[in-house]
């Protein structure tokens, strides 16, 4: 396809309604195949940015694009992961992932086939007949993402979707989340508090400050893909850690 | 498990024991004050007079059970209709339900005679009160269940590119349905109650029996306080019967996903 960035996004600026500046002055491109996490503190408007990429909300000035259109133009080739899972109460786990499909309407066998792949994938083929309730934290995320996949978006828009869990599920999950990617490839965006969350899954990780939100940093993370669990334990990789985390610390508020 | 069966047991043997005693209080009652039965009947005089009085019960509880359920069916029909209206559009709702309040503010015995008026004397009349009885609890509340839809949940649909068609099929209807519920149990408790309001004051006889509340009338100018006090009795059955029916479709519609419903360990 086309070899320019996947999503451009340039001198966006972003207020609701008559308020104070949330965003200001937002530059970034974004390649085919990065997986780029916006990090930050409280308020620094690390969700409303990927709320704007999905187009759930519109930039008060500036602009950005998805693959070069306005961003609710190229809402079928992106997919959202909400911070708590999301999921339709009264739909069984495998009604809740085939529900993307349903509504683009896709015929009943490919959604059977495509589903009974995605819960493979996200290892809860055995929990397809469970409603949301019956599932614990960690299980519900599993479905938002095989949710999220089903569709095989080219890009993939995560709101800490790992915030509520805890570290050893949350690790597992990050995991989980390569290894999906190394298989089904997309354009990872990612939003979260955790800066071993980011220097484990990204290519690049965005640092914003708050008040108004702005890119403070940009941090290359150099480590190969598909990257293992061992990772985390490597020097280098505690060292990057270091980096951002010194990187995090200097836009804190006082 | 044993905990439970036993708490079960209370729940049966409680009420129970609390009867008997009640019963035995009102015969005491009775004798002491030596109240004469066309006053105030003994519980085996009021058992007594069900059984004399079967055939006219059965048919005048018919009637009325006829009366409740059309009213019933009208008022959830179109007032789930008349919700889906309100909660789609803030004008529609905006234009509407004040108007939907003045209507739930005229007393029943108001609108009887002008039902009566319209319709005549008999089922259509008790129909209409029923449905008016009914039709309030059932709009508020699906109205409120089509407007509070999760925010996160609309986000989902946006980002399937849904159109508003499933959007209401897969979306709104089904997270309306516990609100619609509640408000098709306040109707189902009341609608007997309306049919017999509506009986008592727009009944007839012609063409046979009239309602219970027609039997009501009858039974108190004749003073055959007995079978008058067994007109309350069928009406209490009546009343179990139909909360019954829409506790069972409320428990068969939410059992496996509702909050109200699923039991957490």
């Amino acid at each position: 396809m086309n070899a320019g960035p996947i999503v451009k996004v340039s001198a966006l600026k972003k207020r609701f309604g008559s308020g104070p500046l949330v965003l200001d002055g937002i530059d970034l491109e974004v390649n085919r195949g990065e997986f780029v996490s916006f990090i930050g503190p409280s308020g620094c408007g690390k969700s409303t940015l990927l709320r704007l990429i999905a187009g759930l909300t519109s930039a008060s000035e500036g602009s950005i694009t998805v693959e070069e259109v306005a961003p609710e133009k190229a809402r079928k080739r992106m997919f959202f992961v909400f911070q708590d899972a999301n999921l339709i109460p009264w739909r069984r786990v495998a009604e809740n992932v085939e529900l993307p499909l349903l509504l683009r309407g896709d015929d009943p066998v490919h959604r059977r086939e495509c589903v009974a792949r995605m819960l493979e994938v996200v290892g809860l083929a055995g929990a397809a007949e469970k409603y949301p309730w019956q599932l614990s934290g960690g299980m519900k995320m599993r479905v938002s993402i095989a949710r999220a996949l089903s569709v095989a978006p080219d890009i993939l828009l995560l709101d800490e979707p790992f915030g509520a869990l805890d570290e050893m599920t949350r690790d597992r999950l990050n995991e989980d989340l390569l290894a999906i990617r190394s298989r089904d490839p997309f354009t990872g965006f990612f939003v979260t508090h955790s800066v071993a969350e980011a220097v484990f899954l990204s290519s690049r990780i965005v640092v914003l400050g708050a008040n108004p939100g702005r890119v403070t940093a940009v941090i290359d993370v150099p480590f190969a893909y598909p990257r293992q669990a061992e990772l985390r334990e490597s020097p280098a990789f505690l060292r990057l850690l270091a980096t951002t985390a010194q990187a995090l610390r200097a836009v804190r508020p006082a | 498990m044993s905990t439970t069966s036993q708490s079960r047991l209370a729940a049966c043997l409680l009420p129970a024991l609390t009867a008997v005693a009640l019963i035995v209080l009102w015969y005491a009652f009775k004798a002491v004050f030596r109240v004469p039965s066309f006053v105030f009947p003994a519980p085996h005089e009021i058992l007594a007079a069900a059984w004399d009085e079967r055939a006219v019960l059965w048919s005048a509880a018919l009637v009325t059970v006829r009366g409740a359920l059309l009213g019933f069916t009208s008022a959830v029909t179109v007032g789930f209709l008349m919700a889906m209206a309100l909660g789609f559009s803030p004008r529609i709702k905006a234009s509407f339900y004040p108007l939907i309040l003045v209507l739930q503010m005229m007393p029943v015995t108001i609108l009887a005679p002008i039902f009566v008026l319209w319709l005549g004397q008999g089922l259509p009349s008790i129909v209409a009160i029923t449905f008016v009885i009914g039709f309030f609890p059932v709009v508020a509340n699906t109205t409120m269940g089509f407007i509070s839809v999760d925010r996160n949940l609309r986000e989902l649909f946006v980002m399937c590119s849904a159109t508003r068609a499933q959007e209401v099929r897969y979306l709104r209807i089904p997270g309306a349905m516990p609100y619609f519920l509640t408000g098709m149990k306040i109707a189902g408790t009341l609608a007997p109650i309306g049919a017999i309001v509506g009986d008592f004051l727009a009944g007839s006889a012609q063409g046979g029996v009239g309602g219970i509340g027609y039997m009501t009338i009858s039974y108190f100018s004749q003073l055959k306080t007995p079978a008058l006090f067994a007109t309350g009795l069928v009406a209490c059955v009546m009343g179990f019967l139909f909360v019954g029916g829409v506790n069972w479709l409320h428990w068969r519609l939410l059992h496996s996903w509702h909050d109200s419903m699923v039991k957490k360990e």
